[in-house]
């Protein structure tokens, strides 16, 4: 066992208690209202890949999104909450079953607005720590698998992107971890994600081929963060609740309760994009360690 | 069978037919997608190093290996030959499995000797050796400059760098994982 104080590194918690001001400091000058909602939630996640903890009858939130819609529905249009998410069965070096989540939503903006935004609150927490941001870049999915792969994802079947039989998402996922993600140096905007992955974002059709209003930030090859243009559609919002569960139970998984006032919000919030950063990896990219594990008190 | 989550670093699993250490592992999960391991696993025969990414849900199999504490006796034509201090066994192992460790190898050194299904591939020196200077140009009293080095003979036959200050006869510590001097012992 690892030493339980002497795991706890005050240089590192200092840089974690700079970055949180200064981004606390960037979204309240921007107007952005700090919304604390609760952490025992009865519906804890849509996406089949999120695993809740469970806890006195209900789960603890994998995210604060379900809530904060709420809130952009009761007509607040510039929110953010900063706290504790949980997510079972992610453990590593980038990952605690226990990390602080940053999620900020803005009514109207766009998502080369939010991008924007995030240079700006990066480059505050950056500043915080005496650390700077390399020039950010802004590149789409399917123009990064064919610089590093030479395949046309539009085009491409399972078969092509994976030596494994595996359904399509997986043997993306499968070439993303191991050929493009150690590509991503500097700081980097991925955008247009393949529209079965669009999770709670809307899908664009307008292009050939049909992509996720969503984009992933990276910074020094740490996915850092993911935004969404927040679907707005309840119907399609409940489709997506029903068949993330199928898949769950297809996988042999308990499914999840359908948030029906998520449901109901997501019909009455307005055109919205929204994100959410791991703040454990926000301060962990930026200082360059080699993990979270400084910035953070381990449970013991 | 191992699941990937519960891969650990010095875990010995068999892919493709090899026996394989891992050396480094990496929880990730990326966007929206399946949780993967990412590994760096060293082939125990070879020690060629290989990565490879696993899905979170699939599995590997434990590879069939042991090891045993000999000691090295001597050297013939046919390989290096150990005895086990327990039950007196004795082994020959090829040169070619032993390759460039055989450059440390003193008689009576107790060595971690790996088995892949009850066939010695692999030994395990202990990390630091100490052996005599047979041959070197004399030493030169004085200069202490650091990073110039020259060449040295040990009693095993091998050659490694060392300061310029260094003298025949004398006797060297050596890092048996770098083979690389570490300092100047009195014997």
């Amino acid at each position: 066992m690892a030493d339980p104080i002497g795991a706890i590194d005050p240089a590192g918690l200092r840089a974690r208690a700079a970055v949180l001001r200064a981004v606390r400091r960037t979204l309240d000058d921007r107007g952005y209202l700090e919304v604390p909602t609760p952490a025992l939630v009865p519906s804890p996640a849509m996406e089949e890949f999120l695993h809740p903890v469970s806890a006195g009858g209900g789960f603890l939130r994998t995210s604060p999104e379900f809530a904060l819609k709420r809130v952009l529905a009761a007509g607040l249009g510039r929110i953010y909450e900063i706290g504790p998410c949980f997510r079972d069965r992610e453990r590593g070096d980038w990952h605690g079953r226990e990390f602080t989540m940053l999620e900020w939503y803005r009514v109207g903006a766009s998502l080369p607005d939010l991008m924007d935004e995030v240079e700006g609150v990066v480059a505050a927490a950056a500043a915080a720590v005496g650390a700077t941001v390399p020039a950010w870049r802004r590149v789409t999915v399917r123009d990064l698998f064919r610089d590093v792969l030479g395949i046309d994802l539009a085009e491409a079947a399972a078969s092509d992107l994976s030596d494994h039989d595996e359904p399509w998402d997986d043997a993306f996922a499968r070439r993303w971890v191991t050929d493009i993600e150690p590509s991503l140096t500097g700081a980097v905007f991925v955008t247009d994600w393949p529209a079965s992955q669009a999770a709670l974002a809307r899908v664009r059709t307008d292009g050939d081929w049909p992509v996720a209003g969503r984009f992933e930030a990276y910074l020094h090859g740490v996915e850092l963060a993911n935004a969404f243009h927040e679907l707005g559609d309840p119907a399609e919002q409940r489709r997506r609740f029903l068949s993330a569960n199928a898949a769950r139970v297809a996988a042999g998984e308990a499914p999840h309760p359908v948030d029906e006032a998520l449901v109901d919000a997501v019909g009455r919030m307005p055109p919205t994009c929204g994100i959410a950063v791991g703040l454990d990896r926000l301060v962990a990219a930026l200082c360059g360690w080699p993990g979270i594990g400084p910035g953070r008190v381990e449970p013991g | 069978m191992y699941q990937i989550s519960d891969i650990r670093k010095g875990l010995k699993v068999e892919i493709d037919g090899a026996p394989y250490n891992v050396t480094e592992f990496q929880f990730v999960k990326p966007g929206k997608g399946q949780a993967f391991t990412r590994t760096k696993l060293k082939n125990l025969i070879t020690g060629a190093v290989l990565e490879r990414t696993f899905k979170i849900n699939e599995s590997l199999a434990p590879a069939d290996v042991h090891s045993a504490t000999m000691q090295y006796m001597y050297a013939d034509g046919d390989g290096f030959n150990f005895m086990n201090l327990e039950t007196f066994d004795q082994i020959s192992i090829s040169a070619a499995a032993i390759g460039d460790t055989s450059n440390w190898l003193v008689e009576q050194m107790e060595v971690e000797v790996m088995f892949y299904k009850d066939r010695p591939v692999n030994i395990d020196l202990p990390n630091f050796v100490e052996l005599e200077i047979t041959y070197c140009e004399p030493g030169m009293k004085g200069n202490t400059a650091t990073g110039a080095t020259k060449l040295a003979t040990v009693s095993t036959g091998a050659q490694i760098a060392v300061p310029l200050f260094i003298e025949q006869g004398e006797w060297l510590k050596i890092d048996t994982r770098t083979g690389e001097y570490v300092e100047r012992v009195k014997k």
